[in-house]
């Protein structure tokens, strides 16, 4: 990280690359990254910057913010929305996105159970009444199993010209780092926490006894969660407002499971349909005798699909054929097919997913397609 | 005929000749709104992506996604004002009233404030939009939650306290920056930018409602329609547009459906790769995939394939806006968390057409693996089944057109955000469809060699009435060749047979063709028709083995350019149903009928000495970006007999040099004719796109009354020109007793949903078996002829009766459907001009 600090000594202004957010967005990226929390909280998301990038990290399921302003909040809340794409391609893991408004001075029982909770740069935008709140919320109430906390280290402020008293009009303090740290120690003592500090934003060379430009505190809870001192004093009413809310489709989800179950085999069959019809209409042009009642044997050629064609494993007794104008092919020989394996896991899944959306044969047992009134007008 | 509105937008568009370079941009324009007429179009031509409205001044223009983009809408071209005749009203009178209702719906309330313009400048200068933005919005408690900007103009509905404002701002960084805010415009409630300001407004709603939006329109992406067969994936949605119409502002809205695919452009490269020969993949996926719009995985842009660079591919790096070198693999796993698999993909270059400020952005490089392609390709146009499995979902009828189109204001007075957001806005909306009356015109009687024939009007057709009566003029076969290969033997003689049966009653005249079996390759044909062809033959028919495209080429080539015959082929399964042969002959001996320079039927045209032209345009957007203009003229009076040519618009030419051309030898033609010249002259003409009227207006109008100047100094015809758009969203339902039902062919609408500067109309002269009828605009931007706004309709309506391929009426006169077929030809076939000497006959056909 020292490489991303550049400074121009002589003017005084200085610069981070990549800019300070960003840094501090990688920080908690990159602790996702680490602990693979499954359900993480933003509070204070103004914007919801941080929220739009911790969505397509693949192992969170729930992503929460919270913010005590609406309106930045929906500026560009649509950000957070499922893409065309994730309707096209439903992931594997499910993914809801809320945006509430509330206040971290006041407890919601749907902040309840998550494994990592951010507060970036907002502990310093509270009110002294609602900073007094903010532990017995986040850390006694919220309870997750990590706590990231950033906030200005007040002690860089003086390299900044112009900073005269705070960095940002908004701000009702800027701590220094023993300010930070013994809040952090006392509150984690409190609740049953470690903590370790570190930061982001390095000091110029020479500078070093000043140091980060924003001090970061994480908070790993040392007792397993139990259930009850969760439950035990959990409010039965809410008093957040929902802003926002989005469910990604899923392959978790029946519905977009069997679509995409159907979709597979439907694509799958119609591609070993149209090589067994071409291959039935050269040999009709070879021969030059009446299709209809022949059987082809079905021959994919290795240079047509050596991918999914290529490891078929079929019974011989199981081949698809064409009968009059009716194609079959096996459930099974479909089944082969590692896409639809991926999806089905099992062929009795498969089965139940495709039932009454796909023709079958009388018994079951082959996805059926009558080929008499196709090209008819082409 | 329904198309989908929203895939493709690129396909359609007609080559834009270059416009000169327009006033340089002064953002400061003080207080003055520029007139109407100084609308100049977006200085690249191309149509952009994602949504754009322009203001009625300058060429600025203003959006919610920022940026300034071309006006789609074509506003502030006020052409009516020019023609005088058409200032007390531009109405017909003819017809028998129908009522009707559309999807328009009136704004019932709309704000009364006016809009402030502000000029919005940084110091030190700030380059990016965003960070301007962000930067001006930290004082949201002077400008309010209310506003539009797009990274230097500022929009509020309300005024600052002084007419400059100087507030600071603070970045990130802790740089102080100093924002003026220049009061420079004071817009009325009636100004157009007020309009877009509706637009805009209403497009948030349109969010609001998660509708997602994918180019210019918004979707539903809860409830699509998968059509797994093909891969394709179907969501519902809706365009919407708020403009001054007739009487009042409306809200225009119509069904949309997104075609979207299931598939990466990695899996259709794949399938591709298994289908062609290796040598031959290259230029197969440029076929198929440039032009096409893709989606990415990670965000919600849409992007043009503008090319393959195969000699790149994920591991290439490029350098971040910070400096640094990254992989395009390292990036897309960093950044979106998106593995790349297959690291030997080429990547698809996108050229992009926002213009940031004053500097254009460079290309964008896309992962195939990452992109999703939307819309469908000419193969899937072509594949008959896909279209009609895509039909069932699209191709709505009336009464469902209507309950979709409705579902949109439910939604919106359903959802109690977006009520209170057009509450804040002051704008309400009807909740009940426009409703009005239409006229349905008089009939055409069917005129064919002294026959008159009536039919149904609901149908508009006559094949049936027509069967088996004598030509107007009918060619003989007296000298002609029938080519076949050795399977397709009994099938030719059938068909001979068969034509010597239907032919006699027409009254051509038909010696037994002279019959040459050719192997099955292109070369094959070539050589029997270099040695069989004479100066003496008639047509040349060929019964084609498939429907393989190269042949045909080759064929349409060698009879249109270096050996000018008629020529006729059809693909041997479309003989081979007896129960459809006999229809099939009948209508290909019209066609070689056709094609031989004979006449089939007319209808009454009361007008004399007058030369209709049609207009269209084909763009190659594959091989080389060419552009083929159509140009169609009428010979004689009853216009029976055709003058046919095209341009071929080789790189940097403007296609107008061409039509100049087209119409001096369509005038000298016409004098060979009739010995002596028209005294009217009306111009059909399509194949242009949205936002390019202005073009068509300024420069192509003056070009022709150029050429007609030059033809003789006392030669001073009247010219119409008339603009023929068929892509509109605009859709009517007939109120039949308590159902909504297509209107009947022959309705015509000049009031309520025409707009109030040009002289337009709407015609809905087809039929249509399914779905909803698409009306047909007409808009007539010069017009020194001083016909009636009546007789106008009329002579359209009887021009879209005389398309000789289709015994029925189509949705467009028939010259620009000629000029649409013989554009076609040349571009998907000939590549260059066919030989004049076929001009006088409808060769393409």
């Amino acid at each position: 990280m020292d490489k991303n600090f550049q400074e121009e000594q002589f003017t005084g202004i200085i610069k981070f690359t990549p800019p300070l957010y960003k840094q501090r967005y990688q920080f908690v990226k990159d602790l996702v990254g680490k602990y693979k929390p499954k359900k993480v909280a933003d509070l204070g998301c103004a914007d919801c910057t941080l929220l739009w990038m911790l969505k397509f990290c693949s192992c969170i399921e729930v992503l929460a913010g919270l913010d005590i302003c609406t309106s930045i909040m929906k500026e560009k809340m649509h950000r957070l929305s499922p893409l065309p794409v994730d309707y096209l391609q439903p992931a594997e893991r499910s993914l809801t996105v809320t945006l509430h408004h509330g206040s971290v001075a006041h407890k919601d029982p749907c902040m309840l159970g998550f494994d990592l909770v951010t507060c970036i740069e907002l502990i310093e935008h509270l009110e002294e009444s609602e900073l007094k709140k903010f532990p017995e919320v986040v850390f006694g109430f919220m309870a997750p199993s990590i706590v990231v906390i950033s906030t200005p280290n007040s002690e860089f402020n003086p390299l900044f010209l112009g900073v005269t008293l705070f960095r940002h009009p908004d701000h009702k303090f800027e701590w220094n780092r023993v300010q930070f740290q013994s809040w952090a120690l006392e509150t984690a003592r409190r609740y049953d926490y470690s903590v370790e500090f570190t930061g982001v934003g390095h000091p110029p060379t020479g500078m070093e006894n000043v140091g980060f430009c924003t001090q970061i505190g994480v908070f790993v809870r040392k007792h397993p969660q139990t259930s009850e001192s969760a439950q035990s004093e959990k409010p039965t009413e809410g008093v957040y407002k929902t802003v926002f809310k989005a469910v990604y489709p899923s392959l978790k989800d029946e519905k977009y499971l069997q679509n995409a179950v159907v979709s597979e085999v439907i694509f799958t069959a119609q591609i070993i349909k149209r090589s067994l019809l071409d291959c039935v209409m050269s040999e009709h042009e070879e021969y030059n005798d009446d299709p209809t009642e022949r059987k082809c044997k079905f021959q994919p050629s290795v240079n047509c699909f050596s991918d999914s064609l290529g490891k078929l494993v079929v019974e011989k007794s199981m081949e698809p054929f064409v009968n009059g104008h009716v194609v079959y092919i096996p459930l099974t020989t479909i089944f082969s097919f590692p896409k639809v394996n991926q999806l089905c896991g099992t062929f009795e899944k498969l089965c139940k997913l495709i039932a009454g959306k796909v023709t079958l044969s009388s018994d079951g047992s082959a996805v059926m397609f009558n080929t008499e009134h196709e090209n008819e007008e082409n | 005929q329904q198309t989908l509105p929203s895939q493709q937008p690129g396909r359609r568009q007609p080559q834009q000749p270059r416009v000169p370079p327009s006033i340089s941009e002064e953002p400061g324009g003080h207080g003055r709104q520029r007139g109407s007429q100084s609308v100049l179009q977006g200085r690249n031509g191309r149509r952009p992506e994602g949504l754009q409205i322009s203001a009625g001044f300058q060429e600025l223009s203003l959006a919610d996604r920022g940026g300034r983009r071309r006006d789609f809408h074509d506003l502030g071209i006020n052409t009516r004002q020019a023609i005088e005749h058409v200032q007390e009203s531009k109405t017909g009178s003819s017809g028998i009233m129908v009522k009707l209702t559309t999807n328009y719906f009136r704004l019932t309330s709309r704000p009364q404030w006016a809009l402030y313009q502000y000029h919005v400048g940084y110091s030190p200068e700030m380059e990016a939009r965003r960070l301007r933005s962000a930067l001006l919005f930290q004082h949201e408690e002077l400008i309010g939650k209310t506003h539009a900007f797009d990274g230097s103009i500022l929009f509020l509905p309300k005024k600052l306290g002084k007419k400059v404002t100087e507030v600071f701002s603070r970045t990130r960084n802790g740089e102080n920056v100093k924002i003026t805010i220049t009061l420079t415009n004071e817009l009325p409630p009636t100004s157009p930018t007020c309009l877009q300001f509706y637009n805009i407004i209403f497009r948030r709603l349109l969010k609001m409602l998660n509708l997602q939006q994918i180019g210019r329109n918004y979707y539903n992406p809860s409830d699509p329609i998968s059509i797994p067969n093909h891969r394709l994936m179907v969501w519902p949605g809706f365009t919407s547009s708020i403009l001054q119409y007739e009487e009042s502002i409306m809200l225009c809205t119509d069904v949309s459906h997104k075609v979207l695919r299931s598939e990466t452009v990695l899996d259709f490269m794949y399938s591709l790769y298994y289908q062609v020969e290796e040598q031959r993949f290259r230029d197969a996926c440029a076929k198929e995939l440039i032009g096409l719009i893709v989606l990415t995985k990670y965000n919600n842009r849409t992007y043009r394939v503008d090319d393959i660079d195969w000699d790149a591919n994920p591991q290439c790096t490029f350098r971040k806006a910070d400096g640094s070198e990254i992989s395009y693999v390292d990036y897309y796993k960093r950044q979106y968390n998106q593995e790349i698999t297959d690291l030997n993909q080429p990547v698809l270059i996108s050229q992009s057409r926002r213009r940031r400020g004053t500097i254009m952005p460079g290309p964008v490089v896309l992962i195939p693996e990452l992109c999703f392609l939307t819309g469908l390709t000419e193969k899937m146009r072509n594949d008959f089944n896909m279209m009609k499995d895509l039909a069932v979902h699209t191709r709505l009828p009336p009464e469902q057109r209507q309950r979709e189109i409705g579902k949109l204001i439910d939604y919106i007075q359903k959802d109690d955000n977006v009520q209170k957001e057009l509450r804040d806005w002051g704008l309400s909306f009807d909740s009940n469809l426009l409703s009005f009356t239409g006229r349905v015109v008089q009939g055409e009687k069917i005129l064919q060699s002294g026959n008159v024939f009536n039919y149904n009007p609901q149908f508009a057709d006559w094949s049936k009435e027509t069967r088996g009566a004598p030509l107007i003029c009918a060619k003989p076969l007296d000298n002609w060749l029938l080519i076949y290969t050795r399977r397709n033997y009994d099938t030719a003689n059938t068909l001979l047979q068969n034509l010597f049966k239907v032919t006699p009653s027409m009254g051509i005249r038909m010696n037994k063709a002279t019959m040459i079996e050719v192997d099955d390759r292109t070369e094959a044909y070539l050589r029997v028709l270099q040695q069989s062809v004479t100066p003496d033959t008639n047509i040349v028919f060929c019964v084609l083995s498939s429907s393989r495209k190269d042949k045909y080429d080759a064929i349409k080539k060698y009879l249109c350019t270096d050996c000018p015959i008629p020529s006729q082929c059809v693909i041997a399964r479309t003989l081979s149903k007896p129960q459809t042969a006999m229809a099939i002959a009948t209508k290909i001996a019209l066609q070689m009928n056709c094609k031989m320079g004979g006449e089939l039927w007319s209808v009454e045209i009361p007008l004399k000495q007058v030369m209709v032209v049609g207009i269209d345009c084909y763009h190659d957007t594959l091989s080389g970006k060419q552009s083929i203009a159509g140009f169609v003229a009428s010979l004689n009076q009853t216009m029976t007999r055709w003058f046919s040519r095209c341009v071929v618009q080789g790189r940097g030419q403007e296609l107008v040099d061409g039509l100049k051309a087209c119409l001096q030898t369509a005038l000298r033609d016409w004098f060979k004719w009739n010995n002596y010249l028209p005294s009217r002259i009306i111009v059909y003409r399509d194949g242009v796109g949205d936002g390019q009227l202005n073009t068509l207006v300024n420069y192509e109008v003056p070009q022709f009354l150029d050429c007609l100047k030059s033809v003789g100094k006392d030669y001073n015809p009247r010219l119409t020109v008339i603009v023929v758009k068929k892509r509109v969203n605009t859709r009517f339902f007939a109120q039949c007793g308590g159902a909504l039902k297509n209107p009947p062919p022959g309705t015509v609408v000049d009031v309520e949903v025409t707009r109030p500067e040009w002289y337009d109309f709407f015609i809905v002269s087809q039929a249509v078996r399914n779905g909803c009828v698409a009306p047909t605009h007409y808009n007539v931007i010069y017009d020194t002829g001083k016909l009636k706004p009546d007789h106008v309709q009329r002579l359209t309506y009887k021009l879209c009766h005389m398309y000789y391929n289709w015994s029925g009426v189509i949705r467009v006169p028939a010259p620009c459907q000629y000029a649409h077929k013989l554009a076609f030809l040349v571009g998907q076939s000939i590549h260059r001009e066919p030989n004049l000497l076929l001009s006088d006959r409808l060769y393409y056909l």
